[in-house]
C-alpha cells in the first residue's frame, strides 16, 4: 500500500508536470492552430491525472470529470477553436508585447514564484496529490500570463483555458475535486465561454479585419 | 387570515404573469393585469381592516438558504394599517387602469406596464409586512427598481430619461443611508429579524443609536420628499404613467413613513432625546412651507401635485415629530395624539393625492398636455372627472367636511398642546410650527383655487381644452372611489380614530380611545375635552344645513326668477379666452411677497409697431424662479463627483491588456503579501 501511494504520487506528480511543460509550449509557440492543438494535448493530460488520482483514492466522481474534461476540453473546444481560425486571415501571432524568449523566463519567474508561495502550504497537505498544488498555481498563473502577452484574441482564449486548466488540477490536487455538482457547473461555464468567446472573435474579425484585441482601444470614447 | 394573505400574494404573482401570456391586445392585456390586482387589493383591505381590529398578529416565515434572511412577514396593527392605506389606493388605482392604459396603447407596451404595476403594489406590500432586515431591505429595493421602470414609460424622451436617471440615483443615495442604519441595528441583535432589533441583546450606545436614527433619517427621508431631500419628487412623480404617479405620490412615499415609525418607536423605543422628535418637526415645518411654495408656481399640473406630496409629507412629520418630542417627555397621551393625527394624515393624503394625480391623468388622457395654462372650462365637458377633483382639491386644501381638515386639526391641536412641555424653547416652538402650518394650509388653498379654477372654469384655452371629453366608466369610478374616501374619512372620524389608536397603543404605551371620542364619539376632544372639540357629522350637517338655508333664503325673498340666457357682460365686447385670469397671473402676488425665497427672474420683452411706439406688436412675458436647492447643494455635490470621475479616467485606457495586467499584479501582490 505504502509502495503504492508512493509511486502514484509519483505518476501524479509526472502527470502535473507534463501539463506544465505544455504551457511552456503554448507560450513558445507563434502558430495559432498549433497553440490550440497544445491546448487540446494538456487537456489530455490532464484527463489522465483525475483519471490517476480517482483510481488511486477511490473517487467515482473524479471520473465522471475526467471524462467530462475529455469530451469537451479536448474533442469540443478544440474544434470550436479551429473553426474561428479557419475564418481569420492571419494565422500567426506576429506581434507579440512580450517576445517568445522574455516570455519564457518570465513563466519561469511565475514558476518560482509559485513554489515559493505554496511553500509553507504543501507540507500541512496529506494527500498523495499535494505537490501538484505549487504546479497548479504556475500553471493559473502562466494561463494568465498568456493573455497578457498576447494580442490575437485565440490565444488570449487559450490562455483562458490554461488558466482553468491549472484551476482544475488545483481543485483535484487540493481536495480530489470540488463536489460534483460545482464541477459540472464550470465545465458548462467553460464551455459557454468559449462559444461566446468564438462568436467575439469572429465578430472582431467582421468588424475591424483582424482578432488584434488592442483594436478595442478605439471604442473607448 | 393566512389563507388571505395567499390570496394576496398569489393573485399578485398572477398580475406579474399573466399579461405576458395573453395575446398582444390592450383590451386583454389590461384586463389581465387589472383584474388580479383588484382581486389582491381587495384582500389587502379585507386582510389589513382584519390586522388592525383582531388582537393576534398574524406570522408567518420561510426559511432561506442565504444566511441571515428570513422571509418572514408580520401584520401587527401598524404594517396593517399601511397594508390598508396602499391596497385602497392601489384598488382605486388598479380600476382606474383598466381604462386609462389605453391611452399607452402603441407607444409603449400595455403588458409590461401590467405587469409591473402588479409587481410594484406587491413588492410595496412586502415592505410594510416584512419582519426581517434583509427581507425588508429587498422589498424595498425592489419598490424602488420596479417604480423606477415605471416611470421611464415613455423613454423616448429625453426628460423621462432624465427623470428617471435622478430619481435612480437618488433612491439609491438613500438606500445607503438605509443600509448602514440596518446595520447599526444589527450590531446590536446580531440578527437580522425584527423581533430581535425590538429586543435586542445588548443595547446600542447611545452615540450608534444617533447614528442610526440620522441614517433613518435621511435614508427613508429620500424616498419621503424631505427637503431638502425632495429634488427627484417634481421629476419623478409626473413622468410617470399618471396611475402610477398616483401611487408613487399616495402611496409610495408613505412606506418611509412607515419604516420611519418602526424604527424610532419600534426599534430605537424606549428612550430618545428630545431634539430627535425636534428635528423631525423642524424637517417637516420646512417641507411643508417650502413645498407649497413651489407648488404654487408651478403650472404643470402633475408637477404641481408632487411639489404638494412634499408638503404633506412634511404636515405628516409635524404630527410624527410632536409625537417625538411628547414622548421623550413621557407625555403619552400627548405622544399618542401627535402619533394618531400623523396617521390620520398619511391615509387622508393617500386617498386624496392619489385622488388628484388619477384627475390629472384624466386631464391628460382628455386633452394631452400637462400644462394648466392650456386647460380651461372643462367641467362642463368633464363633469365627474370635475367633481371629483374639486372633492380632492378641497381634501388637500383642509376645508370641512373633508378628511384633510381632521387630520390637520388634530395635528394643530397636538402642536398647541405643546403649553404642557417643560422647556421654554419646545413651549415656544411648537406654535411656531403650527403658525407654518397655517400658513401653508392657506398657500395650498391658494395653490387650488388656481389648479381647480383655472383647470375648470371658464372658456377652453386651447384646441385640446376645447375638444376633450368625458374619460370612459373606469377611469370615472377609480376616481369615484378614491372621492367617496375622502368625505367618508372626513365627517366619520370616530370609525377611523379606533383603529389608528390600536396602531399607536403599542407604540406610545397607552390608549387614548377613550379620550379622545367625547360624545358617544359625535365629536373629537384631543385627550382634554375643555381644551378643544370638534364633531365633524355636525360640521357637514351645519354646512349642509347653511347652504339649504342660503337656497332657501333666495327662493323666499329672490322674487320669482326668470330664466334669460345670456352671454356674459364682457362691456360690449366679445369675450375671449384671452381675457381670462391665467395661472401665470394668478401668483404674482404671491411671488411679489415671497421673492426672497423665489429669487425670480422676470423678463417682459414687447415689440412695437414700426410706424408708433404706442402699439405693441406682440409682447413676450417669461419668468423662471430659482431652483436653490439643485443650484446650490446637487450642481456643486454633481460637478465634484464628475471631476473626481474624470480624474479617475486615467487608469481607464480601454485596453484589454491593461486592464489583465492589474488583475494580474493584484494578484501577484496578495499572493506575495499571503506569504
Amino acid at each position: 500500500m505504502q509502495v503504492l501511494s508512493y509511486s502514484g504520487s509519483q505518476l501524479v506528480d509526472l502527470c502535473s508536470a507534463l501539463l506544465l511543460l505544455t504551457c511552456f509550449a503554448i507560450v513558445a509557440q507563434r502558430r495559432l492552430s498549433a497553440c490550440v492543438d497544445l491546448f487540446a494535448l494538456q487537456s489530455a493530460f490532464l484527463v489522465v491525472t483525475a483519471a490517476l488520482v480517482a483510481y488511486l483514492t477511490g473517487n467515482q466522481h473524479i471520473y465522471i470529470a475526467a471524462v467530462l474534461t475529455g469530451v469537451i476540453k479536448v474533442i469540443i473546444i478544440p474544434r470550436v477553436l479551429k473553426k474561428v481560425i479557419d475564418r481569420l486571415n492571419v494565422k500567426r501571432e506576429l506581434v507579440m508585447y512580450v517576445n517568445v524568449p522574455a516570455g519564457l523566463l518570465i513563466c519561469g519567474g511565475l514558476v518560482m514564484l509559485a513554489f515559493f508561495i505554496s511553500e509553507p502550504i504543501i507540507p500541512l497537505g496529506f494527500l498523495l496529490t499535494r505537490d501538484s498544488l505549487a504546479i497548479a498555481l504556475a500553471i493559473v498563473l502562466i494561463g494568465f500570463f498568456t493573455m497578457i502577452a498576447r494580442q490575437k484574441a485565440v490565444t488570449q482564449l487559450v490562455g483562458f483555458l490554461v488558466l482553468e486548466n491549472g484551476l482544475f488540477l488545483g481543485a483535484t490536487a487540493a481536495t480530489y475535486g470540488m463536489p460534483l455538482i460545482v464541477e459540472l457547473g464550470v465545465f458548462f461555464d467553460v464551455l459557454i465561454a468559449t462559444l461566446i468567446a468564438g462568436i467575439y472573435t469572429n465578430r472582431l474579425q467582421d468588424a475591424f479585419d483582424s482578432v488584434d484585441t488592442n483594436r478595442l482601444t478605439v471604442l473607448k470614447e | 387570515m393566512l389563507n388571505l394573505l395567499w390570496i394576496l400574494l398569489g393573485s399578485y404573482v398572477v398580475g406579474i404573469l399573466l399579461p405576458f401570456c395573453l395575446p398582444r391586445r390592450a383590451e386583454v392585456q389590461s384586463l389581465s393585469a387589472g383584474v388580479p390586482a383588484v382581486v389582491a387589493t381587495s384582500a389587502g383591505v379585507v386582510l389589513g381592516l382584519l390586522g388592525l381590529t383582531s388582537s393576534g398578529f398574524i406570522t408567518g416565515s420561510l426559511a432561506s438558504t442565504i444566511p441571515l434572511l428570513a422571509f418572514a412577514i408580520r401584520i401587527d396593527p401598524l404594517a396593517a394599517f399601511f397594508l390598508l392605506t396602499i391596497s385602497l389606493a392601489g384598488l382605486a388605482a388598479s380600476i382606474y387602469a383598466l381604462g386609462y392604459v389605453r391611452h399607452f396603447d402603441g407607444r409603449a407596451s400595455v403588458s409590461t406596464i401590467g405587469s409591473l404595476f402588479n409587481g410594484f403594489l406587491c413588492s410595496m406590500t412586502l415592505v410594510v409586512l416584512a419582519d426581517n432586515g434583509f427581507f425588508f431591505l429587498i422589498a424595498w429595493e425592489l419598490m424602488s427598481l420596479l417604480s423606477y421602470f415605471l416611470v421611464v414609460t415613455e423613454h423616448e424622451k429625453t426628460e423621462v430619461r432624465y427623470a428617471g436617471l435622478f430619481y435612480l440615483i437618488m433612491t439609491h443615495v438613500g438606500t445607503a443611508f438605509i443600509i448602514v442604519a440596518f446595520l447599526i441595528l444589527f450590531q446590536g441583535a446580531g440578527s437580522f429579524s425584527f423581533e430581535i432589533f425590538r429586543h435586542p441583546n445588548q443595547s446600542l450606545p447611545e452615540g450608534m443609536r444617533t447614528l442610526a436614527f440620522l441614517m433613518a433619517l435621511i435614508g427613508f427621508g429620500t424616498k419621503a420628499g424631505i427637503v431638502p431631500l425632495h429634488v427627484w419628487l417634481p421629476y419623478a412623480h409626473p413622468a410617470a404613467p399618471s396611475h402610477i404617479s398616483a401611487l408613487m405620490s399616495g402611496v409610495m412615499i408613505k412606506t418611509a413613513i412607515y419604516a420611519l415609525i418602526r424604527v424610532y418607536f419600534d426599534f430605537l423605543g424606549g428612550q430618545f432625546p428630545w431634539w430627535w422628535g425636534f428635528t423631525v418637526l423642524f424637517l417637516g415645518a420646512t417641507s411643508a412651507l417650502l413645498g407649497v411654495m413651489y407648488a404654487l408656481m408651478e403650472h404643470d399640473l402633475k408637477r404641481l401635485l408632487a411639489f404638494h406630496s412634499v408638503e404633506n409629507i412634511g404636515i405628516i412629520l409635524l404630527g410624527i415629530g410632536s409625537g417625538m418630542i411628547f414622548h421623550s417627555y413621557g407625555l403619552k397621551e400627548l405622544a399618542a395624539l401627535g402619533l394618531v393625527a400623523g396617521l390620520y394624515h398619511t391615509i387622508n393624503h393617500a386617498m386624496f393625492k392619489a385622488l388628484l394625480f388619477l384627475g390629472a391623468g384624466s386631464l391628460l388622457y382628455a386633452t394631452h398636455v400637462r400644462n394648466i395654462e392650456e386647460y380651461g372650462g372643462l367641467l362642463r365637458r368633464m363633469p365627474w372627472t370635475g367633481i371629483c377633483f374639486l372633492i380632492g382639491a378641497v381634501s388637500i386644501s383642509a376645508l370641512p367636511p373633508t378628511n384633510g381638515f381632521v387630520s390637520e386639526w388634530l395635528i394643530f391641536q397636538s402642536l398647541f398642546l405643546s403649553y404642557q412641555l417643560p422647556t421654554a424653547f419646545l413651549k415656544l416652538m411648537l406654535p411656531i410650527a403650527a403658525a407654518i402650518l397655517a400658513l401653508t394650509g392657506v398657500l395650498a388653498l391658494a395653490c387650488f383655487a388656481k389648479a381647480f379654477g383655472i383647470s375648470f372654469l371658464a372658456l377652453p384655452r386651447s384646441t385640446h381644452a376645447r375638444h376633450a371629453e368625458e374619460v370612459p366608466a373606469p377611469m370615472r369610478v377609480g376616481m369615484g372611489i378614491l372621492a367617496v374616501f375622502c368625505v367618508v374619512l372626513g365627517v366619520a372620524p370616530m370609525v377611523i380614530l379606533p383603529l389608528l389608536d390600536q396602531v399607536v397603543a403599542p407604540l406610545a404605551g397607552i390608549s387614548i380611545q377613550g379620550k379622545v371620542l367625547a360624545m358617544d364619539g359625535w365629536a373629537l376632544a384631543p385627550v382634554n375635552v375643555d381644551f378643544s372639540s370638534l364633531s365633524t357629522p355636525t360640521l357637514a350637517l351645519l354646512l349642509m344645513a347653511l347652504a339649504l338655508l342660503g337656497w332657501g333664503l333666495a327662493v323666499t325673498f329672490g322674487g320669482h326668477r326668470r330664466k334669460r340666457r345670456y352671454k356674459t357682460w364682457g362691456c360690449g365686447i366679445n369675450l375671449t379666452p384671452r381675457m381670462e385670469y391665467t395661472a401665470t397671473g394668478f401668483v404674482q402676488p404671491i411671488k411679489r411677497v415671497f421673492s426672497t425665497v423665489y429669487q425670480p427672474t422676470v423678463k417682459l420683452e414687447t415689440e412695437f409697431l414700426d410706424e408708433s411706439r404706442y402699439f405693441a406688436k406682440r409682447r413676450r412675458f417669461e419668468f423662471h424662479i430659482e431652483p436653490i436647492f439643485e443650484k446650490y447643494l446637487y450642481d456643486p455635490l454633481v460637478a465634484f463627483f464628475t471631476t473626481l470621475a474624470d480624474r479617475l479616467r486615467v487608469i481607464q485606457a480601454g485596453s484589454l491588456h491593461l486592464y489583465l495586467t492589474y488583475i494580474f499584479v493584484t494578484l501577484i501582490l496578495l499572493l506575495l503579501l499571503a506569504v
